[in-house]
């Protein structure tokens, strides 16, 4: 370690590659796709750099940055890690390179505009996972909108503007009603303590709420209107269903950047912010939030089963999946939020591969309905393979990632009510019905009058598609085997939450 | 009238010599646009060096009856700014269509030195006449295309509620001077404050703040009392409408500052009420009927009625007993300034050549026929819409703070402001999508601006982007907010 400002330099590094493909020509689409490429991979080297460098041991936060903003409002630019952020980041740089490289064949048109709001995204998604100052985690927030909005608006499908208006309100709702309960949170800090400095700092504000500093009537208003940003996010139901519409619409790249990324965003929020500075209104709403997670499993189970379209019924898996999130961290047990996190981790690299695999049929059809397919494991043989490989990840296979997340949240919820547990795990039986049986209506029988039409075009995955999608499959494998390389980084982290959230550790 | 006093409203004098000069130059070269232009723009400029120069003095003039502080400069340089970003804009829209550009200047010169009055007011007389120089030039700016019907629709309607909201305010202030025996902005703050203190305040001095609170907001454009707005907009010739659209709002703000919170500020737990509901309204309707316009100007006219309301929600603060309320109200009327007139200069540009309409339609593909056009446009809509870190973002940031910290209502009003600025998102992105998620219709290439244009565009654009990385700005603002610590 050294006095380096790594997290800055991470951050801010893909603006420097944006910058530089700004004054790119745009008659040569190949070198701006490269240079967003190298930019990418150098953000996730250095992310790497920072993983290793990151201690194990000791909790709280590392490699802090802190330099004055706004002094009369006490605002900081305030950087730090502990081991959740420092897992999102990496997450975060992981998808945002794969999903760059796999948008070298589908986006043909505008890709100089396309990889600027590419890397402009990844800094927003980066910062939201390295602020440690409320005012700059919002401003992050919101710089993650607009380059999503064009993505999905300029890149998307036929219904995209309608798509692209829909996520952009849903979130701006939420966003604004969080931006109104920062500023009260630090206003409270402010009359309470009769200074701004600090009203915006998370460690300051933290150790303030966990002096039960902050009323319960407040907590109960702003715990609200903060729930309700992320929920909009992650999307809990009844708040989901911006989702379908806008990753059927988004580009594959988007798509992937969207169930990877943007949905933790919202489930990093409830951990981050939520729960440690309203650790009363948290567990006021704990039981409503539990019943919402569950409906949201079994709804999003059911309604999968009788999607006809291939990106549509990924999605609704979603909101199904990113319920055991929201379930996990409102049990307030250790294995909840272990779980929750792993799953966090485990969607964006399952989901985020689901969707690649379903990119990579649509480049070749244009088509995405499920009744069009059929027979795709005589055609593309390798494909059906690695697609098999992420669905059988998706339902839980024990030896890959999802399934450890999703018993360490049973255990957890098993531990705080016993039936909750008992009705999620129900749903494996559904969730193994919706894929396997898209998987055989898609890869098995004979091949469809409509991909026989296709003849030659309908070719296997190529190199540079395999390669995009390798590590994520690397990745699913190793950490379903070894899980505690994960869960070391979270030993801090969880054992924060809990004492933020007044539950004994044990 | 003695030596000192003509130094003090220097600025004032010298705008209206401006604007003589101009027409003088007119007279001399008759047709002659280019020494129009540079004379009125290094009027402007002579004024604002005045004004830096003579910035951060507190003196009075005429007997107290005009006061030089660090609010009436901070004004008066945005109402230069106003001024001059208008005219840098609008040769390109007066040109083509043979509209002479030294009367334009003139007038509009005048007009802003009405306006630079109102900042220094410190009487209610003063007061009224600088009011009464400020709009009326206005209304000849209205009607400025006038072989266009809709200009001279827009600028009848305009005069006749502009003209019929200035009485009622007279009629009000009569009230007042009746109850208080003096116009001294001083005086009356002073008499009613022992009003204040007896418990009610008398019939006569309600009715007389009903009527001043009626008269502001049809000049400020508030809602109910907005009617005007939408046609007065739409009908102008468009840089007149980036003008309209700013100066006198900001010059309806000057006179909220120095009428109602300093002149009636003892009262202000009167009229915090009313102007809770009057921002409530204003912002809620000004969004909602926004969402239903196919025309861009049109569109504009309503958020502006809209962005009137988030002001309002400042001045509420205030009177809800936070001082940061009034920095927040200069706060978001120079933001506002900067990025609505760019907005309208980009209307202005497509419109260069005679015919365009402001059809949201005539955005289609604006991102690629002209991408610097396009990418300005959008700054200034995204920092409309409030995007961080974007100078509408503080604005709105700064106007939210206060009315949080204020607690109570206001609270409610905060949330209130906050929901409709997502819905505001969902008229300015759609100007967004046509520019770049549509393609371009045939046969709509952008003439090039000229280089006073493409000036103009671009100091409301770095404006734009500076407010917002860099609010340190916000110290101007407060020094300039102090002047009415009470």
């Amino acid at each position: 370690m050294s006095g380096l400002p790594i997290l800055s330099l991470i951050t801010f590094l893909p603006v420097l590659g944006a910058l530089l493909i700004v004054v790119l020509p745009a008659g040569n689409p190949n070198l701006v796709r490269r240079t967003a490429l190298v930019t990418s991979l150098a953000t996730w080297a250095l992310s790497l750099v920072l993983l290793a460098w990151f201690a194990l041991g000791p909790g709280g936060f590392q490699f802090k940055e802190t330099a004055d903003w706004i002094p009369s409002f006490g605002i900081q630019y305030k950087l730090g890690v502990d081991g959740l952020s420092v897992l999102m980041v990496v997450l975060t740089t992981t998808l945002s390179w794969v999903s760059i490289l796999a948008s070298f064949g589908p986006i043909k048109v505008r890709v100089k505009e396309y990889m600027i709001s590419f890397l402009v995204l990844e800094v927003g998604m980066i910062g939201v996972f390295v602020a440690l100052d409320l005012f700059l985690f919002y401003i992050f927030w919101e710089l993650v909108l607009v380059p999503m909005y064009l993505i999905i608006g300029i890149w998307g499908g036929p219904n995209r503007i309608y798509a692209t208006m829909k996520f952009v309100l849903y979130t701006l709702v939420g966003s604004l009603l969080m931006l109104v309960a920062i500023l009260a949170t630090a206003f409270t800090y402010e009359s309470a303590t009769g200074s701004w400095t600090g009203a915006f700092d998370y460690e300051r504000l933290t150790q303030f709420a966990a002096a039960g500093s902050f009323g319960h009537d407040f907590q109960l208003l702003a715990f609200l209107a903060l729930f309700l940003a992320f929920a909009i996010k992650v999307p809990m139901f009844p708040f989901h269903t911006w989702l379908p519409d806008a990753h059927t619409e988004a580009p594959t790249a988007g798509s992937v950047i969207l169930a990877g990324v943007l949905l933790k965003l919202g489930a990093y929020g409830l951990i981050r912010f939520a729960v440690p500075l309203y650790p009363f209104a948290a567990h006021a709403f704990a039981w409503p939030i539990i019943v919402l997670s569950v409906v949201a499993i079994v709804y999003g189970a059911i309604v999968s089963i009788v999607q006809p379209d291939l990106k549509r019924l990924v999605a609704y898996s979603s909101v199904s999946h990113m319920g055991f999130v929201t379930l996990g961290i409102f049990v307030f047990t250790a294995a909840g939020l272990q779980g929750a996190i792993l799953q966090m981790i485990n969607h964006g690299l399952i989901t985020g591969g689901l969707f690649l695999l379903v990119g990579v049929v649509y480049e070749r059809t244009h088509d995405r309905s499920i009744e069009k397919m059929g027979g795709l494991a005589a055609t593309m043989p390798l494909w059906s393979t690695v697609f098999g490989f992420f669905i059988l990840a998706s339902m839980g296979l024990p030896g890959l990632s999802g399934f450890v997340g999703e018993f360490l949240v049973f255990v957890g919820s098993f531990t705080y009510a016993p039936v909750i547990a008992v009705a999620s795990i129900i749903v494996m039986v559904l969730v193994a019905t919706y894929l396997l049986w898209m998987f055989q209506r898609v890869a098995f029988g004979a091949v469809s009058d409509f991909l026989r039409g296709l003849g030659d075009h309908l070719t296997d995955m190529s190199r540079i598609e395999f390669v995009t999608i390798a590590p994520l499959a690397a990745l699913i494998v190793v950490f379903g085997l070894f899980p505690s390389l994960l869960l070391d980084f979270l030993r801090g982290p969880v054992q924060a939450f809990l004492a933020a959230a007044g539950v004994a550790v044990g | 009238m003695s030596w000192s006093d003509l130094g003090t409203i220097a600025p004032v004098v010298l705008a209206v010599l401006a604007a003589a000069a101009v027409l003088v130059v007119d007279l001399a070269a008759p047709g002659h646009r280019a020494p129009a232009i540079a004379i009125a723009l290094g009027g402007l400029a002579l004024v604002a060096l005045v004004i830096v120069s003579l910035a951060g003095h507190s003196q009075t003039a005429f007997g107290g009856a005009y006061v030089l502080d660090n609010l009436t400069s901070f004004l008066d340089l945005l109402f230069v700014a106003i001024a001059a970003l208008t005219i840098l804009f609008a040769n390109d829209y007066l040109e083509p269509r043979g509209l002479p550009i030294a009367e334009f200047a003139a007038v509009l010169i005048f007009a802003v030195t009405g306006a630079m009055l109102i900042a220094g007011s410190a009487d209610l007389l003063l007061l009224f006449v600088a009011l009464e120089l400020m709009v009326l030039p206005g209304y000849l700016l209205a009607g400025f295309a006038r072989h266009d019907p809709y200009s001279t629709e827009g600028a009848i309607k305009y005069f006749l509620l502009g003209s019929f909201s200035s009485a009622i305010l007279l009629f009000g202030l009569a009230y007042v001077w009746g109850l208080t025996g003096s116009t001294r902005v001083d005086v009356v703050a002073a008499a009613l404050t022992t009003a204040a203190a007896k418990g009610s305040i008398q019939p006569g001095l309600a009715l007389g703040l009903a009527f001043m609170t009626t008269g502001v907001a049809f000049k400020m454009a508030a809602v109910p009392f907005h009617y005007w707005t939408p046609d007065a907009y739409q009908g102008s010739p468009t840089p007149v409408t980036a003008y309209l659209s700013v100066g006198p709002k900001v010059g309806a703000f000057a006179i909220v500052l120095r009428l109602f919170v300093e002149a009636l500020g003892p009262l202000k737990a009167d009229w915090l009420p009313v102007v809770i509901v009057l921002a409530a309204l204003t912002m809620t309707l000004g969004n909602l009927v926004a969402i239903t316009q196919d025309n861009v100007k049109r569109m504009l006219a309503y958020s502006s009625i809209a962005h009137t309301g988030y002001i309002l929600v400042g001045l509420a603060a205030y009177a809800g007993g936070q001082q940061s309320g009034i920095a927040a109200i200069l706060f978001y009327g120079a933001a506002y300034t900067f990025m609505n007139m760019g907005a309208f200069a980009v209307i202005t540009a497509l419109q260069r050549r005679p015919g365009v309409t402001s059809q949201i339609s005539t955005f289609a593909g604006l991102g690629r026929r002209d991408p610097w056009l396009g990418a300005l446009m959008a700054l200034f809509l995204l920092s409309l819409t409030g995007i961080p870190p974007l100078a509408g973002f503080w604005a709105k940031a700064y106007v939210i703070v206060a009315a949080v910290q204020a607690g109570g209502w206001l609270s409610a009003l905060a949330v209130l402001a906050m929901l409709n600025a997502a819905a505001a998102a969902f008229y300015y992105l759609r100007v967004v999508v046509y520019m770049y998620m549509r393609e371009p219709a045939e046969g709509m290439e952008v003439a090039k601006p000229g280089v006073l244009f493409r000036t103009g565009l671009a100091v409301t654009g770095i404006a734009t982007l500076v407010f917002g990385l860099f609010p340190a700005i916000l110290t101007v603002v407060n020094n300039a907010a102090d002047v009415l610590k009470g």
